[in-house]
């Protein structure tokens, strides 16, 4: 055998065979690529099987333990190959697609899911667990999550379902649309979101909308600080929320995450839009650490 | 290169009748944008109704501050790109391309990420100085012996534009999704509701702005046919420079300080009218204030209503609009000069 064909062969098997045997079992080194599916992999109690995380990925507290392996939406292949990972998780996204699809081609199993809606955690919870080989515990955890979701949909029964704008940045103006988890958990918190209608799931709009919609109660979960929201919509004051004073702080990433902690976030939104009414022996505003 | 055009003699009738025309549209631009809205306003109410009514609090609390802004901020960029580009002699300046609105935007951002609220005053305030500090930087780099050379002006202005938009990019990967958004803001430019007292006193500086470079229209003629002939004239050249770059920036920096870098208006309007006024730069500068304006809240009212209830970025309507209608223009004007 020449050199040359020697080199190609080595190539081609450097290339084309798989370096690594398939492991036997479930995967024992897990890489997380989202703060979402970080969580519920900590949730499902297999979170001392990750060897790698993204760098938004910030909970529970444990989780600093756990080596970064780059951006949620510019993960690093170097950096995630490099920890040897049998199982990558990854949400679908344009700014990872290339990434992840590296990854794959080096041979590594890659699990993608959806984290956009309630819906999505119903079914990205089950696929991880299954992925991880401990199914019942996926089924436990939806369980669970379902009945504490419930629970605050029927503290809510009685209560009139309140007009709700959230706000998530103040300029441009830019708030929660319909088809989103944080809809959803609007609606679950007994609010209705006005602007649900508007055509996109982070629509921009004007001020003025603002005032035709009326909200009686407007969720601040943006950035600014406390004075912010309430001089943004000083001057509105045919607008129940600011007339009655009802312009609320939310500071809770729960809220933003298709994770574990999304009865928390429904919890916290409540008492946002109806406070005093789930838990009247002051249960905590702040969310759990874990 | 010479930036020529049909050459009318400006006589004063004929500089107070297009300015009052002019001043004219932008009045009517004002009211008619007032009027329409992605919500239907009776104007009726508004005005009959107390602070009870919503139409009134819609009409004069949300959009009339932004009508007015667009304005304002319309016209700021209009009259810095004319005198831009009659002092460097290039119809490619303008304040984007000078990296002008580039250092504001990179100020704003700074301050933004060190903490200061998206909707405090603290913000525009820093853009502003960004503004002015990108022009010294500028100019002063293209300066040897006392001499600033216009290509170098342009060339170094591209270059730190470029810069400040890698530094916006770094700061936005840096950043946290939410404070991502608000860099976003500075990139892509938008128009908001402020209070009138901000856009008051960014009226100021753009009027004062105005002023100073109406001031030195005369010279700008003059240096446009020519560095020697203007020297020989009796124009002092340099001097001349450097009023216009500082009012160029103080209108600059009134615009993006309240608006983050809206492309194109600066660009265009001031080769549109232009085209049809001719270069005296007399009747050019207040032309292209005025018709920035009307250009800017025409524009702004297409990126409010178009999708309704949503709203769309300024700058895609601007950019849009402005471009096709400008190429049109352009050849009309190229076939006439050939003929």
């Amino acid at each position: 055998m020449s050199r040359h064909a020697l080199v190609l062969a080595l190539l081609v098997a450097g290339c084309g065979g798989a370096p690594t045997p398939p492991p036997a079992g479930p995967p024992a080194r897990v890489v997380s690529l989202a703060p979402s599916a970080t969580e519920i992999v900590y949730a499902l109690g297999a979170g001392a099987r990750l060897v790698g995380v993204c760098g938004q990925c910030d909970r529970p507290a444990e989780v600093a333990q756990v080596p970064r392996v780059g951006g949620y939406l510019a993960p690093s292949v170097e950096a995630t190959l490099a920890v040897r990972p049998d199982l990558v998780i990854a949400v679908p996204s344009p700014g990872n697609r290339e990434a992840v699809r590296a990854i794959e081609r080096a041979g590594v199993r890659v699990l993608v899911v959806r984290d956009r809606t309630l819906g999505d955690l119903w079914d990205s919870i089950p696929a991880l667990a299954g992925a991880l080989g401990i199914p019942e515990a996926g089924d436990g955890l939806v369980t669970d999550l379902r009945q504490r979701l419930d629970g605050v949909r029927a503290r809510l029964a009685g209560v009139t379902p309140r007009r709700v704008l959230v706000v998530v940045d103040h300029n441009p103006l830019v708030v929660v649309g319909g088809g989103t988890l944080q809809d959803e958990l609007i609606t679950i918190a007994g609010g209705t979101n006005v602007v649900r209608d508007v055509g996109s799931a982070w629509p921009t709009i004007t001020l003025e909308l603002v005032v035709a919609r009326a909200p009686e109660v407007i969720v601040d979960a943006g950035m600014g600080d406390e004075g912010s929201a309430r001089g943004l919509f000083a001057g509105l004051t045919t607008v129940p929320a600011v007339r009655d004073g009802r312009i609320v702080r939310l500071r809770d990433d729960a809220f933003f995450r298709a994770g574990p902690r999304v009865a928390d976030a429904a919890v916290a939104l409540a008492d946002a839009i109806h406070p005093g009414v789930l838990a009247p022996e002051g249960a905590s505003r702040e969310a759990p650490p874990g | 290169m010479r930036i020529s055009a049909r050459g009318t003699y400006l006589t004063p009738a004929r500089l107070a009748w297009m300015t009052a025309a002019l001043a004219a549209v932008l009045g009517l631009s004002l009211v008619g944008a007032a009027l329409l809205g992605p919500v239907h306003v009776s104007l009726a109410r508004a005005l009959a109704g107390g602070d009870a009514s919503p139409d009134r609090v819609i009409l004069f609390r949300t959009r009339l501050p932004r009508v007015l802004l667009a304005s304002v901020v319309g016209g700021s960029l209009g009259a810095s790109g004319a005198a831009l580009q009659g002092l460097l002699g290039n119809p490619l300046a303008c304040p984007h391309v000078l990296g002008i609105s580039g250092g504001a935007a990179v100020a704003g951002v700074v301050a933004l990420v060190a903490g200061a609220d998206a909707v405090s005053p603290l913000v525009p305030l820093a853009a502003f100085c960004g503004a002015l500090a990108s022009i010294a930087i500028v100019s002063g780099a293209a300066r040897a012996r006392g001499r600033t050379t216009p290509h170098a002006v342009l060339l170094v202005g591209v270059v730190f534009n470029a810069l400040a938009a890698a530094v916006l990019m770094l700061v936005n990967a840096l950043v946290s999704y939410t404070q991502a958004q608000g860099v976003l803001f500075w990139m892509m430019g938008s128009l908001s509701t402020q209070s009138y007292g901000l856009i008051a006193g960014s009226a100021v500086y753009s009027v004062v702005g105005l002023g100073w470079l109406v001031l030195h229209a005369h010279d700008l003629n003059l240096l446009t046919a020519g560095e020697e002939g203007a020297q020989q004239l009796g124009v002092d050249v340099e001097r001349t420079r450097r009023s216009v770059f500082v009012a160029s920036s103080l209108l600059v920096g009134a615009a993006v300080s309240m608006s983050g870098m809206i492309g194109f208006v600066g660009l265009i309007v001031p080769h549109l009218l232009r085209l049809i006024l001719g270069p005296d730069h007399r009747l050019l500068l207040p032309a292209s204030f005025l018709g920035g304006a009307a250009f800017l809240v025409w524009a702004d009212t297409i990126a409010r209503t178009v999708l309704a209830p949503a709203e769309l970025p300024v700058g895609v309507v601007t950019a849009l609009a402005g471009g096709p209608f400008f190429i049109f223009l352009l050849r009309r004007s190229l076939r006439r000069s050939v003929a």
